[in-house]
């Protein structure tokens, strides 16, 4: 499969939004499902970081997490995606999300994998926004919302 | 889930002392420094019912305690200080917090304000130009290899000197001369070598910067000859911390200990409060793997200062002697030591985490260098970038109450989407500029998002502790020019 629509070219404002944090980013993000979801919460990670529109669809990566529950692989996903960005500088600008379901309440309940398309950081080409280190635990949480489809909650320490 | 069940009340027991009664599991009191409207802010705020959890925590010493610029942070407060007995108490990775050995670095320069006159913006310029800032910035000097790493790790500041990054002298004015013992680079993940290996040497974002300033009031002589300050003087301040290899760190530690409190029985009023006991191996490995990341730290505060120096020598053509460049002191204001402090009359080994704090030591203790020691130790405290910053000294009283720790800096008062909504078709760079001070920044969000409004005033925090005797202030430094991230 080719790279999906980049995030740059598709209506993505309805996707997450920033909650009130007296010091970090605390990120709402809403998706159909957890797949779509997850790739949210990848395009809010990323676009918190880099401007996206200039992102090319150059190399192809791929990233994994799993956890006891949707919220904790949810965030080891996103560290990985920091992680990647911090030690290779590599953003992505479009990503596809896999959802498997291992042992129920196992370490591994939850895992998801992440195909994800972009470049290495230039900053004669790309700009940036703000510096995230880490992915925290606080106020994390992801799943079904109330009102329809699916909820997540994420804070980055800035 | 919170250690609260209802709000948590502050009973006033001095000046500008705060104290939260024992209730539910706390082992000990809480004790916030500040003043009425500072407490006026706080009241609901969940910062308070941290400074109570972390007094649940096994081992802790006389009060979990909290300094004027309190906020609320992961688990320990911004602005928290907690000592926990070796024997019986834990240590926390989320009471050192991601960027560990945050810290400041202040410098001296034999030049007064007029001598920068027509040449500020030349001066910006090349400091922008020659310290790598922004985000993911790198390449200040080559990557290192991973035995270079190591060496660094173990010996911090004192690797960048013996490299030629300095002067053997800058040791003796750094906390810890410029290096923890304990520090085991097995300790630390392949992720942190990697997030870690280029970024020596490069100042970051956020909140962290470069500032040129000056000397404008000097409020305790006597101190202020000791540091070799004095008014109208440009000093440099450098403010950052251990990069992406301390965030890592923390990172894969908060981990490590959500399993081991589980492991050694330890009731969390929060989850991440996760801890494990000092002398447990979790806990022994997470102080050596934090002792690299705070020698990575000072490594980088110190290579900072050599590129400093080198643009202000190559902006204003002048060799190193008219220059004079000198390090006045270097703090880290996130960390967790073993340092020795007296409880009930008996002098013993704690784990002190100071979190948003910052060490001040009194006049006469061993570890404050022996040019400083009849004074105490020189406590440099950051503000705004529009505003001011501060030297205070550490005192006495700072041995009897804070386990010789006060304040850190200002604290946020606008969170970062309402500072971006204020900035707003406002030009923060130009407004700055009207006021005599010049900015570079890698990004304009950076800057809306750190402009000076977004912060409480510096002024009124330093004042607080400088009221209750923590530590006194020496001299106020006015920012002429700043290099953001």
């Amino acid at each position: 499969m080719g790279a999906p629509a980049l995030w740059a070219t598709r209506a993505m404002n309805e996707v997450y939004r920033e909650l009130e944090h007296p010091a970090d980013l605390w990120l709402e993000i809403r998706g159909d499902d957890p797949e779509s979801l997850s790739e949210h919460a990848l395009y809010a990670l990323y676009a918190s970081m880099v401007h996206l529109e200039r992102v090319r669809p150059l190399e192809e990566r791929t990233l994994q997490a799993q956890a006891g529950h949707l919220a904790g692989a949810l965030r080891r996903l996103l560290a990985e995606a920091l992680y990647l960005f911090d030690a290779e500088g590599y953003v992505a600008g479009a990503a596809t999300v896999g959802l498997s379901a291992g042992e129920p309440g196992g370490p591994g309940a939850v895992a998801l994998e992440a195909r994800v398309w972009g470049e290495v950081f230039d900053p004669c080409r790309h700009e940036r926004l703000s510096e995230i280190k880490a992915v925290t635990y606080h106020q994390l949480s992801a799943g079904p919302a109330t009102e329809g489809g699916w909820r997540a909650t994420v804070l980055l320490d800035v | 889930m919170n250690g609260a069940d209802d709000s948590t009340s502050l009973e006033r027991v001095g000046d500008v002392v705060w104290q939260i009664p024992m209730s539910g599991g706390m082992r000990v009191p809480g004790r916030v420094y500040a003043d009425e409207e500072l407490v006026a802010s706080l009241r609901g705020d969940q910062s308070l019912d941290q400074v109570r959890n972390v007094a649940y925590l096994p081992g802790i010493q006389r009060y979990s305690m909290a300094m004027p610029d309190i906020h609320f942070g992961y688990g320990f407060p911004i602005g928290g200080v907690a000592a926990f007995s070796i024997e019986e108490g834990v240590v926390s990775p989320g009471g050192v917090g991601y960027d560990i050995n945050c810290g400041v670095r202040l410098l001296a320069t034999e030049l007064r304000r007029p001598d920068l006159e027509g040449s500020i913006k030349r001066l910006v310029d090349q400091l922008f130009r020659d310290v790598p800032s922004g985000v993911g910035a790198h390449g200040a000097i080559r990557t290192l290899t991973r035995a270079e790493m190591e060496k660094l790790l173990v010996e911090g500041a004192g690797w960048a000197v013996k490299n030629g990054y300095g002067r053997p002298e800058d040791l003796e004015r750094t906390e810890a001369r410029g290096a923890l013992p304990g520090a085991d680079p097995t300790a630390v993940s392949e992720r942190a070598y990697a997030r870690g290996d280029d970024q020596v040497g490069t100042l970051g974002s956020g909140n962290h910067f470069l500032e040129i300033q000056v000397v404008d009031q000097v409020f305790d002589a006597g101190a202020a000859r000791a540091y070799g300050l004095f008014e109208g003087q440009v000093t440099l301040m450098i403010h950052c911390g251990s990069r992406g290899f301390g965030y890592q760190v923390c990172d894969d530690y908060l981990g490590v200990m959500g399993e081991a409190a589980g492991r050694y029985s330890i009731e969390l009023p929060d989850r991440q409060l996760a801890c494990a006991p000092v002398e447990s191996p979790e806990g022994r490995r997470y102080l050596a793997a934090m002792a690299c990341a705070a020698n990575y730290a000072w490594a980088n505060r110190q290579m900072i200062m050599h590129l400093t120096e080198e643009a202000l020598l190559r902006a204003l053509s002048l060799g190193p002697r008219d220059l004079g460049l000198r390090l006045v002191y270097d703090v880290a204001h996130n960390i967790a030591k073993l340092e020795d402090h007296s409880v009930d009359g008996t002098v013993g080994r704690l784990c002190v985490h100071r979190k948003g704090a910052t060490r001040a030591f009194g006049p006469g203790h061993p570890e404050v260098p022996e040019t400083y020691r009849e004074v105490g130790q020189p406590v440099l405290i950051p503000g705004d970038m529009g505003r001011a910053s501060f030297v205070c000294r550490g005192a006495e009283r700072a041995m009897e109450e804070t386990f010789g720790s006060t304040c850190h800096g200002a604290g946020r008062v606008l969170s970062r989407s309402a500072a971006l909504r204020r900035a707003k078709g406002r030009a923060i760079d130009r407004e700055l500029a009207a006021q005599g001070i010049l900015v570079r920044s890698q990004g304009r969000k950076t800057l809306a998002e750190e402009m000076p409004e977004a912060y409480k005033d510096v002024e009124r925090v330093v004042s607080v502790m400088d009221r209750a005797g923590i530590s006194p202030r020496v001299a106020r430094l006015r920012p002429l020019g700043v290099i953001k991230g």
